[in-house]
């Protein structure tokens, strides 16, 4: 019998948040901060480590705890001058309608094509091998997954152009 | 592949930054001869931005899947709810 293996994410987050959300409490955070925080770095923490870009210097959990106390206290607003973590760039769109016509954007391609997004996240985001998506996916082979890749790539530029055009 | 995916190709290879530096530098120079070129530059550059929009939410998902399934255990939640006590 095998013995399934936990994801290491969850482990991770189990021995890290208790921790986590006692310096926040210390500071007079609430666990929503906290929460919010962690996720933050967590997500820093996943890209980095998908990206083959994370060097830590210290545990996991250490980086963890250090990146997620910095994003607190940019949230709380409190004047810090720390740097944010080197490769998190939150998005920017560059005003609050770019912002709201990218999330109708985005709502609407994943309406219309949720397979195709999840196969460009695993490219682009998760940094997978197109022979890892063929397999996913179920393509017959790495090539087809990439001329599909490369179509789901298309759709997507052609709905922005065309809403580019009417926006 | 036919030669709009192979050019959808050259432009990502551009903005992922896999072009020699030869390679890029006359790319840049087409794309200041070629408005068309230039716009679909453009417009892939957000795809891009859209993708990792989508994967952040879904990644945001799982970050909160996960903590809901932690509140179930026993210890865990314990000390959470000592800690906001």
């Amino acid at each position: 019998m095998t013995q399934q293996t936990e994801d290491p994410i969850m482990c991770l987050y189990r021995d890290s948040f208790p921790d986590f959300a006692r310096m926040i409490r210390r500071m007079g955070g609430s666990l929503e901060e906290a929460k919010d925080a962690f996720h933050d770095a967590l997500l820093i923490y996943m890209e980095k480590q998908k990206a083959g870009k994370l060097h830590l210097h210290s545990s996991p959990k250490a980086y963890l705890l250090g990146t997620a106390k910095i994003r607190w206290l940019h949230a709380r607003g409190t004047g810090v001058t720390f740097p944010l973590p080197d490769g998190f760039e939150a998005p920017q769109p560059e005003d609050e309608a770019t912002e709201e016509r990218e999330q109708s954007l985005l709502d609407s391609l994943v309406r219309s094509g949720r397979k195709c997004m999840q196969l460009l996240k695993a490219f682009y985001y998760d940094h997978c091998s197109m022979q890892d998506i063929a397999l996913r996916f179920g393509f017959n082979g790495r090539r087809s997954a990439t001329v599909q890749k490369h179509k789901c790539l298309e759709k997507v530029r052609e709905e922005i152009r065309s809403t580019q055009a009417y926006a | 592949m036919r030669s709009e995916l192979n050019e959808l190709y050259q432009i990502d290879c551009y903005l992922l930054r896999q072009l020699n530096e030869e390679d890029a530098r006359a790319f840049e120079a087409r794309l200041l001869l070629d408005d068309a070129l230039a716009e679909k530059v453009d417009a892939q550059r957000t795809a891009h931005r859209l993708i990792r929009r989508y994967a952040r939410r879904e990644e945001r998902c799982r970050l909160d899947t996960i903590y809901r399934l932690l509140l179930d255990e026993a210890d865990f939640a314990h000390q959470i709810k000592t800690i906001f006590s």
